[in-house]
């Protein structure tokens, strides 16, 4: 379970978050949209720990992220990331991208891990990649290696930084496709996405931020149908 | 004025055993230098100003210092500190001083090769919860190193030709030999010309060798 509670971050004088609080269920798929610099990627960000809120708590299975003496490669090893520019190693083939973290932190065995991941990477629909560079794949597979890397270290959790807005239009597809497949494994999502229809279809709740805030909070039907305020409604009318 | 490079054949093995001592000191600094440099080049990279100060004052000595004068205060100023009965050989020294001139360049280069390498890598591994040591022996290393590996062939290059400096404190290289020819034969241009020859013929050899070694290293970023 995630909570956030009154979560604060700046840049310097730019006020990034405000007091933004929300508590993610296990097994929950949160989808957090927003219009373009209103801290939805600085909100995923905070939970893992890549950006350090000014203030507020975040409690991940009870342990707080923003305890200063916190141990944080515990918590990410809880909670996985998928970037929006997958970020894959580019010197690593596809398996050793997918089996470096299991081997080195989890210390998991090396024969064990390669099994493990080919496995995973046949459910991405890519076991032919394993010996692949990175340079050689198109971004729909690059990102379904990402999201099958996350996958190797069994988070309880993952974090989904604009998955596919970096994707060309015809390779949106297979992403999202995978990531509903995860949807319903019981795993905890929390979603940053522009695809309104994908969030709609797969989300239990809607998380709508405006200017660092967290206006809506609601079941997809719900917002969809009726958005409470009239910044959410406005930020419908564009993109639907 | 008649040119009589026929006598420099029987100098010949002379030459050639002063050229092992020239590739051992250059091939040993190197490598000294590249170690230094990791850890000073990480400094300079230090979150903290006071920790980057200690890299940026390291490197600015170095730097504004001639390494003649580097080379004089380790061979003759340092056992002076020490202690009497301490003496450096002058392989030594020059090992010594070139290691840490060295790695003053390199740690700067290697410092923007690790700062070239994109953000997100660094993410990733963070992500995957990778500590810090395994994320940049692993991680950023391997990828900082392609944009350092032009740097560093040249700083190989320089590094080369810069340990003549060490003949002055007497050790027996290149450099030296071909003096030594010189007061024996009291001809200037054949035994230094010599020297040219076999100075130049290395930085060629190593230069190419750089090539392949840039090439081998950028392969995963081909089809």
């Amino acid at each position: 379970m995630i909570s956030v509670e009154h979560v604060y971050k700046s840049f310097k004088s730019l006020e990034v978050l405000h007091d933004v609080s929300l508590t993610i269920q296990d097994g929950e798929v949160v989808a957090i949209i927003g219009p373009s610099g209103s801290g939805k990627s600085t909100l995923l960000r905070c939970i893992n720990l890549l950006e350090k809120p000014t203030s507020g708590h975040i409690f991940v299975d009870g342990v707080d992220v923003v305890a200063p003496k916190v141990n944080i490669q515990q918590i990410r090893q809880k909670v996985g990331m998928v970037f929006q520019h997958f970020n894959l190693f580019p010197h690593m083939t596809v398996l050793q991208n997918m089996t470096y973290a299991p081997i080195k932190v989890l210390r998991m065995d090396p024969k064990q891990a390669q099994e493990k991941c080919l496995a995973l990477l046949d459910r991405v629909g890519l076991a032919d990649k394993a010996t692949n560079y990175p340079a050689t794949l198109s971004g729909g597979q690059k990102q379904r290696v990402a999201i099958a890397r996350t996958l190797a270290m069994d988070p309880k959790v993952i974090l989904f930084d604009e998955p596919t807005s970096a994707l060309d239009p015809e390779m949106v597809k297979e992403v999202l496709s995978v990531i509903k497949d995860l949807a319903g494994t019981g795993i905890t999502m929390a979603l940053v996405t522009h695809e309104m229809g994908f969030a709609r279809e797969v989300a239990n709740r809607i998380c709508f931020l405006d200017e660092g805030r967290l206006i809506e909070d609601a079941p997809p039907k719900i917002f969809f149908s009726t958005p409470k305020s009239d910044r959410a409604r406005e930020f419908l009318d564009k993109v639907l | 004025m008649q040119l009589d490079f026929g006598m420099m054949t029987k100098y010949m093995p002379y030459f050639f055993r002063s050229l092992g001592v020239t590739l051992q000191l250059t091939a040993a600094s190197l490598l000294l230098g590249i170690v230094i440099s990791i850890p000073l080049s990480l400094i300079k990279l230090s979150r903290y100003r006071a920790v980057r100060a200690i890299g940026t004052f390291y490197t600015s000595i170095f730097r504004g210092v001639p390494l003649l004068v580097q080379v004089f205060i380790v061979y003759f100023g340092l056992p002076q500190l020490i202690g009497p009965s301490f003496t450096f050989s002058a392989f030594q020294a020059g090992c010594i001083t070139f290691a840490f001139n060295s790695a003053a360049y390199i740690s700067e280069s290697l410092r923007g090769g690790i700062m070239a390498v994109d953000v997100g890598q660094r993410e990733a591994a963070m992500a995957l919860a990778v500590p810090y040591g395994k994320m940049m022996k692993d991680i950023i290393f391997p990828q900082a190193i392609k944009s350092v590996m032009p740097s560093l062939v040249n700083e190989f290059i320089g590094l080369l030709k810069n340990t003549t400096l060490i003949s002055t404190v007497g050790l027996v290289d290149v450099l030296r030999a071909s003096q030594m020819v010189v007061s024996d034969t009291y001809r200037a241009f054949e035994p230094y010309i010599t020297a040219a020859a076999f100075y130049y013929v290395l930085v060629m050899a190593i230069s190419f060798l750089g090539k392949q070694l840039e090439r081998w290293v950028n392969k995963s970023d081909q089809r």
